[in-house]
């Protein structure tokens, strides 16, 4: 058997390590399972504390710069004003009648944050997956699959789960979103995403999708009603 | 004409990518300097370069690992044209305390003012692995280690971070 002090060096060097020989020590010993347990809940912490809250100040993108430092003609003046103007009749309009789509919108650009979360395909450790669903009041009932990626991820100013899910359609992401609300189900097509937004009374919504873009419609919704049935909202 | 609107497109499109990466490319650069300003200044410039050598760039889906090694080559720029005496990492903290203390959580905040005292070599490849998610072997490579000194850097980013923190140690094992 591995002994004690080589198992906690593994797992302080890579706390999700999943290597078989680090498993099957921390099934067997109950003193090492209690130490990667702590470890795990530090974890997160630390996960959480890196995520530093960086709002924009509007001079970080490219192009940024060079755009202040150019003087407009007055043509230009009357150009930008009438662009802005028609820019936010447009926003307005979709702002009003689509506010679900800046939802779905800003889903999939947090896709392209974490393009590692699609990557795992083992399960994610039991404790850590509890970790992120308890600091969310909620817990997936054992029928919901195997959950390869759990994380708390910083959303439109919320901390919401951001799972994912292997199913036999292949891997689903699931974002719960208890702050945000949907009148009806808002199916999406973005950017090679396809998913929907689903409301879930009392309890905002959440957020299903598929890299998948040749993935039927009338699959996600059933994905994305499974998914539903199987969180347990904890008071 | 065709090719000024490609060229348009081009740029709305990088433009999209680099809004999208921003929060993480941004957070990085924090972590690697410890100084918000002097993060926005290292984004900025490597979304310049970026821009400039994006032929480079074959998979949009390998952007952000690219993007990121953008960063770490303009902040060591930085550093060797400013060429920073040694670094007083509690004027930095009292500089960021604001941005520091935003968690709701005091346990976030200590984490974080021990993060900012953590050595550079520590730090480094702990923010690599537990922000972007970094495997043993791609932190290696991005850092021109062995798998081995990587695992043995985290090891000690992790013992050090958690006595900071207050967290019990004394189950760890011992150098």
């Amino acid at each position: 058997m591995m002994e004690h002090a080589h198992y906690r060096a593994a797992i302080l060097a890579d706390p999700h390590d999943s290597d078989a020989e680090l498993r099957a020590h921390r099934e067997a010993c109950a003193e090492c399972r209690a130490f990667t347990e702590q470890l795990l809940k530090f974890e997160s912490r630390l996960e959480r504390a890196l995520r530093v809250d960086l709002p924009p100040r509007g001079d970080v993108l490219p192009f940024a710069r060079k755009r202040a430092n150019a003087a407009p003609t007055p043509r230009g003046w009357l150009a930008i004003a009438a662009s802005v103007l028609l820019g936010a009749a447009i926003v307005g309009g979709v702002w009003l009648t689509l506010p679900q789509s800046s939802l779905a919108a800003a889903v999939v650009a947090h896709m392209a944050g974490e393009p590692e979360a699609w990557q795992r395909t083992s399960a994610v450790p039991t404790p850590e997956l509890e970790q992120v669903l308890n600091d969310s009041k909620l817990r997936l009932k054992p029928d919901a699959g195997t959950v390869s990626y759990a994380t708390t991820c910083s959303f439109r100013g919320h901390r919401v789960p951001h799972l994912v899910v292997q199913t036999a359609s292949g891997p689903v992401t699931v974002m719960v979103l208890v702050h945000e609300s949907v009148r009806r189900p808002t199916p999406f097509d973005t950017e090679g995403y396809r998913g929907t937004i689903v409301p879930v009374p009392g309890h905002g919504s959440i957020a299903v999708l598929m890299r998948d873009p040749g993935i039927d419609a009338g699959e996600i919704e059933r994905i994305a009603a499974r998914v539903d049935n199987s969180i347990v909202w904890l008071p | 004409m065709n090719d000024e609107a490609g060229g348009k497109q081009r740029r709305a499109r990088f433009q999209a990518l680099c809004q999208s990466l921003r929060p993480d490319l941004l957070r990085f650069a924090f972590w690697l300097s410890r100084d918000r300003a002097l993060a926005e200044d290292v984004v900025q410039e490597s979304m310049l370069r970026a821009w400039k050598a994006q032929d480079s760039l074959l998979d949009e889906a390998a952007a952000k690992p690219w993007l990121l090694t953008i960063i770490r080559r303009e902040y060591a720029r930085t550093f060797e044209r400013k060429r920073f005496s040694t670094v007083d990492v509690d004027e930095l903290i009292a500089k960021e305390e604001p941005l520091l203390a935003a968690a709701e959580e005091q346990d976030i905040r200590d984490v974080r003012i021990a993060m900012m005292k953590l050595p550079d070599e520590y730090r480094e490849p702990l923010v690599l692995q537990v922000l972007m998610g970094y495997s043993t072997a791609e932190i290696a490579r991005e850092l021109g280690l062995s798998s081995p000194a990587v695992l043995t850097r985290l090891y000690r980013a992790r013992r050090q971070l958690r006595a900071a923190c207050g967290e019990d140690t004394s189950q760890d094992p011992q150098e």
